[in-house]
């Protein structure tokens, strides 16, 4: 088949454009272990928990269920 | 079949709509040019999650039968537009942007859709997004079944996510409109990193009926678009009850800028230090100058300072309860090991371990949170902070990267945590283009109390007639 510009135009429009910024795509995810991944996540909820425990919450506060402003 | 001119893709819904009545060309010849636009540009920008083509021309040619009776349904009768790619669309994939799901079809349409359709808009693509929204805590931009979402200010660049697609196609001329969602930042993020408008409702202001579920109590839908007008005009049509959706407030919105309190009336809360010191340094002169036009138009700017809590933490311990109820099946499964964000695997994981008491304190705080909040309102009409402090960030980069070379983080904490306080109490934002920084698109937020989208728009539309950043389009 024979290309012409407008084809190779048409192509180049519609190639996902990862493939045609290959150099700068996606940044490849480092090889980490998934366990060093899951203790990094757990360490952020105990992180939380740690941030919420310093803050002081009267008794008689109810959770925010009822979520009509 | 008359051409559409190509400066028409920018234009805003309100003049698609007065030329569509005007017959300069039919509904059905404006849903063929951007449908083939978002089909052959979106790849581009991975923004295209599925295209509607067929649909779209079929919906066009109902419009043009109305308009030539001479029905009218409003400013969105026969204005294309996108959804992202986590809104049900009957009969057709809804992929929330994530492997495990990309054979997901539903039997119905989300209430959005419904309600746009309603009202003769024509939906020509889903729009492609973060996988699950982002739920789990993604780090790489290539957390997408479609790939990073990329800039069209610049390819190289992340567009922002979770609504990836639908701040993308928008400033790419490939929709008129979109809808996206906002549990944390997923509006705010991309707008302002695209450049385009875009405004975060209410919680319960908009069903999320046929939206994917992150979390129940903080999920909202939103429109993206070219200009606040354009907002106030979407958010008129796709606000109001609706008794499938148990979040609904079950409160309408009609978009009345005649009635919009004069802006000197109005206080804006801000802190100086976001814009003088949070802000990177190339984007500061961009910032300074739309403050200026802000004071000029009467507002008076106040500093504030935020109620202190644990914005951040509160939000990501109440996200990850409830993401971890929804997403449990997908997790026990093992399916979830498909996704393509490994620390956002790993997020969704551990959300399984997360203990009733402490969703049960960061929600307890939050009604602290809405209290200490609506005590705010009681000082300032209008809270202001920049979109983003940042331009977007290169492809290449982690997204929780710190910038080289940047400077030790200011001791005063500012508005930073505006997007999780904003969240969290279920406040209305509106983002609004301001210039740019290294040819990046800068924008600010306006965050207002429960139900008050009238004044923020109000204030967009102000800006927007003494600016030009919203009409600027990418090469």
């Amino acid at each position: 088949m024979k290309l012409t510009r407008r084809n190779l135009a048409t192509l180049l429009a519609t190639v996902p454009a990862t493939v045609l910024a290959s150099g700068a795509a996606a940044a490849a995810q480092p090889p980490t272990a998934p366990a060093d991944d899951l203790k990094a996540a757990r360490d952020r909820m105990q992180q939380n928990a740690a941030a919420l425990d310093k803050a002081s919450i009267p008794v008689a506060t109810e959770p925010a269920f009822q979520f009509k402003v | 079949m008359a051409l559409i001119p190509a400066d028409l893709f920018f234009a805003p819904v309100t003049e698609l709509n007065a030329r569509l009545k005007a017959r300069e060309f039919t509904a059905e010849d404006l849903a063929r040019a951007f449908s083939e636009r978002l089909q052959q540009q979106g790849p581009r920008f991975n923004a295209l999650a599925l295209s509607l083509h067929q649909e779209a021309l079929r919906a066009a040619k109902e419009v043009d039968k109305e308009l030539k009776r001479g029905r009218y349904r409003g400013p969105l009768q026969g204005v294309p537009y996108g959804v992202k790619d986590l809104l049900a669309y009957a009969g057709q994939p809804t992929t929330w942007g994530a492997k495990p799901y990309a054979g997901q079809v539903f039997d119905y349409h989300a209430t959005v859709i419904e309600k746009l359709s309603a009202v003769g808009a024509v939906l020509t693509g889903k729009l492609a997004m973060v996988e699950l929204a982002g739920g789990g805590g993604y780090r790489f931009p290539s957390a997408s079944l479609t790939g990073p979402g990329l800039n069209p200010w610049d390819r190289t660049r992340w567009s922002g996510g979770s609504s990836s697609g639908s701040a993308a196609a928008v400033a790419a001329g490939l929709v008129p409109f979109a809808i996206g969602s906002e549990t944390s930042g997923s509006i705010v993020t991309p707008a302002s990193y695209c450049g385009v408008t875009a405004l975060r409702p209410t919680y319960g202001l908009v069903s999320r009926h046929g939206a994917m579920a992150l979390s129940w109590t903080l999920d909202k839908l939103g429109p993206f678009a070219h200009t606040a007008e354009d907002c106030g005009l979407i958010l008129h049509e796709i606000a109001g009850g609706d008794s499938k959706d148990p979040g609904s407030a079950g409160k309408s919105f009609y978009y009345t800028p005649q009635y919009a309190r004069p802006l000197k009336d109005l206080r804006v809360g801000y802190a100086k230090v976001d814009f003088a010191e949070w802000a990177e340094a190339s984007t500061r002169p961009a910032f300074d100058a739309a403050l200026t036009v802000l004071k000029a138009s009467g507002l008076q700017l106040v500093e504030t300072k935020l109620p202190d809590f644990p914005y951040g933490a509160a939000l990501s311990t109440i996200l990850n309860g409830e993401m971890g109820s929804i997403f449990e099946p997908l997790i026990q499964s093992g399916k979830v090991d498909e996704l393509a964000d490994k620390p956002q695997i790993a997020g969704l994981k551990a959300s399984l371990e997360l203990p009733a008491k402490e969703y049960l304190k960061a929600m307890r705080l939050r009604r602290l949170i809405q209290e200490e909040v609506a005590k705010l309102f009681g000082n300032v009409d209008v809270l202001l902070a920049p979109g983003r402090p940042t331009i977007a960030s290169k492809l290449d980069q982690p997204l929780d990267r710190s910038p080289a070379g940047a400077a030790p983080p200011p001791k005063d904490p500012g508005f930073r945590s505006i997007i999780q306080m904003g969240n969290l109490a279920g406040l209305p934002a509106l983002v609004l283009p301001c210039g740019f920084a290294e040819n990046m698109p800068v924008a600010l937020q306006l965050v207002g109390a429960p139900f008050a989208e009238n004044t923020l728009l109000a204030i967009g539309r102000d800006f927007q007639s003494h600016t030009d950043w919203h009409r600027r389009r990418p090469q």
